[in-house]
């Protein structure tokens, strides 16, 4: 049975997210803790910036419908984020060092695909309305043009493959490391930067997060675009980001394949 | 024939590190590691034709799961070449992985906390399968292995066997070319160990696959095995048919004889005969060349009250048994493969 490589990759996938929502809905307790968990998340975010702007007028250029807006965009990514691959970042340092890759190895498809795209989390899905939902509230509140709302479906897109690809590159570093933990942790403390606009980082730190760790140029770049059409060049430099950080990870990945020694049996 | 397995000069290295006990040795070890590099495979070399079965053997820690990796792509060689199928394992191809399968008798590919059926279904889609010939092969296979019943079980539900079965189901399905088996039976009862060497053996016959088998039951080997390749601290200690393996310690056969009372274990008969009694006398094991088995044995039967009378069922396992037992017995072998003799 001969078919295209996309539409093979898509069959994979199809079933692949299937198998893993069968597998997460099966705990239906764990399930709805995660749904909650993620309705937590949103309204922790939301209410932080709610409170600073309790106490001042503006942060750098923005106002507070402004920066909710750019919160409700990071929000929406990590959402999607958190259904498509978040969980598959947790599973590759278990697989590392139970050998479990071992079978995701010899699988007809890229293993960075069978890596990274194995198991979704269906939880992340039933909140997905609820951050569209907030998107959609601050996107009418700062007042976006037709062209606006257009654009936003490509830049959450792109947003993604570039938080996917720094992450991926992030977590290679486990085939030397083999404990994920603090990997993990380490992207999601870059999870934690990208969540505030660039402005509020000191010249240096900006200049390091956008160019060698890209993480401000997810929701800084295609937000500050919205608001102002002069910023294009960041959107240039995110798509040169996605661009390196994509041959980056090709690159390192094959390294890391090479250097995987898998766990005795 | 064409080799379809082709290894030359093989070896891999790894690289792990020492660690002093306690909790002292943790923070030293945290501080500076003194790292060890150790051959786990070295320069093996080998050939394997189509359809062949071959047995690898050795004892824990030998290389043979390190090779199995090698040859499945899994991990990298340090030095070597490898080609199987013309493809080099490490490049990865697509058409290569389609082509083979792996079963670890320790490692599961299958999704524990759902029915085998979805990972089948999951593999269906990863192997490119056909709905007709999936539908065929699950209905073919589930039926000789006696798993129909089981198919839509949790797996995390099912016995060890019978997750052994749907493993092999899953690694079989795409129809490889090549099947790599590591310890395919392990821990498994003997009905069970049965079932899956018969299924084996069907299945080779019917698609004249090549199979690596590592085993160390030596059932499984005996059952399935024409050939064996015998592998110590990563090197090739031997490589030829079964029956030759058998002779390397010497063509003596070991034959045991029950009596209805004690003997007198001192008579002229168990002379040079390397005589092994049981505490009650009334059991003897010898050692007797092949050429005179019929003689002696002929004789004991006709003057002694035998009630039983035993040939060694499998002498593989005798072999293997003095190898690991006294490893340096190898250092003294002379000739290779099916001319090796050791002393």
């Amino acid at each position: 049975m001969k078919q295209s490589p996309l539409r093979h990759y898509w069959q994979v996938y199809k079933k692949m997210a299937s198998t893993s929502a069968s597998v997460e809905m099966s705990f239906r307790i764990s399930f709805c803790l995660l749904v909650l968990m993620d309705l937590f998340f949103f309204l922790s975010i939301l209410a932080s910036v709610s409170f600073i702007y309790d106490h001042v007028q503006t942060i750098g250029p923005w106002n507070r419908d402004q920066l909710l807006f750019f919160s409700a965009f990071m929000l929406t990514i990590d959402n999607i984020h958190m259904g498509l691959v978040s969980t598959n970042f947790w599973m590759l340092s278990f697989a590392i060092r139970t050998g479990e890759l071992d079978f995701t190895l010899i699988k007809p498809t890229h293993s960075l695909f069978t890596v990274f795209f194995r198991q979704i989390r269906p939880s992340s899905f039933v909140t997905l309305p609820v951050a569209w939902g907030i998107l959609i509230h601050y996107g009418i509140k700062v007042q976006l043009s037709a062209l606006d709302w257009c654009l936003i479906p490509l830049f959450l897109i792109l947003g993604l493959t570039l938080l996917c690809l720094i992450e991926f590159i992030v977590s290679t570093s486990m085939f030397w490391l083999t404990e994920g933990t603090g990997i993990n942790f380490l992207r999601m403390q870059m999870q934690q930067l990208s969540r505030w606009p660039n402005f509020v980082y000191s010249s240096l730190s900006r200049k390091v997060l956008t160019t060698a760790l890209p993480v401000l140029l997810i929701g800084s770049a295609p937000v500050h675009f919205i608001y102002d059409k002069n910023y294009w060049p960041l959107i240039v430099a995110m798509l040169v980001a996605i661009a390196a950080c994509y041959s980056v990870l090709l690159f390192v990945w094959n390294i890391g394949l090479k250097n995987y020694d898998s766990a005795s049996s | 024939m064409q080799s379809i397995i082709s290894s030359q000069k093989l070896t891999k290295e790894f690289q792990s590190y020492k660690k002093e006990p306690g909790f002292l040795g943790t923070l030293k070890s945290f501080v500076s590691r003194e790292s060890i590099r150790k051959k786990a495979v070295d320069e093996f070399s080998f050939n394997i034709e189509e359809g062949e079965i071959i047995g690898l053997l050795g004892p824990n820690g030998a290389g043979k799961t390190t090779l199995m990796k090698m040859f499945t792509g899994i991990i990298v060689p340090s030095s070597g070449e490898l080609s199987i199928m013309g493809h080099r394992p490490s490049d990865r191809d697509k058409q290569f992985r389609k082509n083979i399968a792996l079963v670890m008798g320790q490692k599961s590919q299958l999704w524990w906390d759902i029915p085998a059926m979805d990972s089948f279904l999951l593999l269906q889609r990863f192997y490119e399968v056909s709905d007709a010939d999936f539908e065929e092969r699950i209905e073919e296979m589930s039926t000789l292995l006696g798993v129909k019943e089981l198919l839509n079980v949790h797996v995390r539900k099912l016995s060890l066997g019978e997750r052994m079965k749907m493993e092999l189901m899953a690694s079989l399905l795409h129809n490889p070319k090549v099947i790599f088996l590591d310890e395919p039976t392990i821990g498994l009862d003997l009905v069970a160990q049965e079932n899956i060497r018969q299924f084996i053996l069907d299945f080779h016959r019917k698609n004249n696959t090549t199979i690596i088998i590592t085993s160390h039951y030596m059932a499984d080997v005996n059952a399935l095995c024409e050939r064996l390749v015998l592998i110590f601290d990563g090197k090739k200690a031997f490589d030829g048919p079964i029956s030759e393996f058998e002779k390397i310690l010497g063509s003596e056969k070991n034959v045991s004889f029950t009596f209805d009372s004690s003997q007198d274990t001192a008579a002229e008969i168990w002379n040079d005969r390397d005589a092994d009694w049981n505490e009650n006398k009334t059991v003897v094991e010898l050692r007797i060349p092949e050429e005179s088995l019929r003689e002696v044995s002929l004789e004991i039967l006709k003057y002694l009250p035998v009630t039983e009378f035993n040939t060694e069922k499998m002498p593989i396992e005798r072999v293997m048994k003095t190898l690991m037992e006294n490893p340096e017995i190898l250092r003294n072998c002379e000739g290779s493969g099916e001319n090796m003799l050791c002393r």
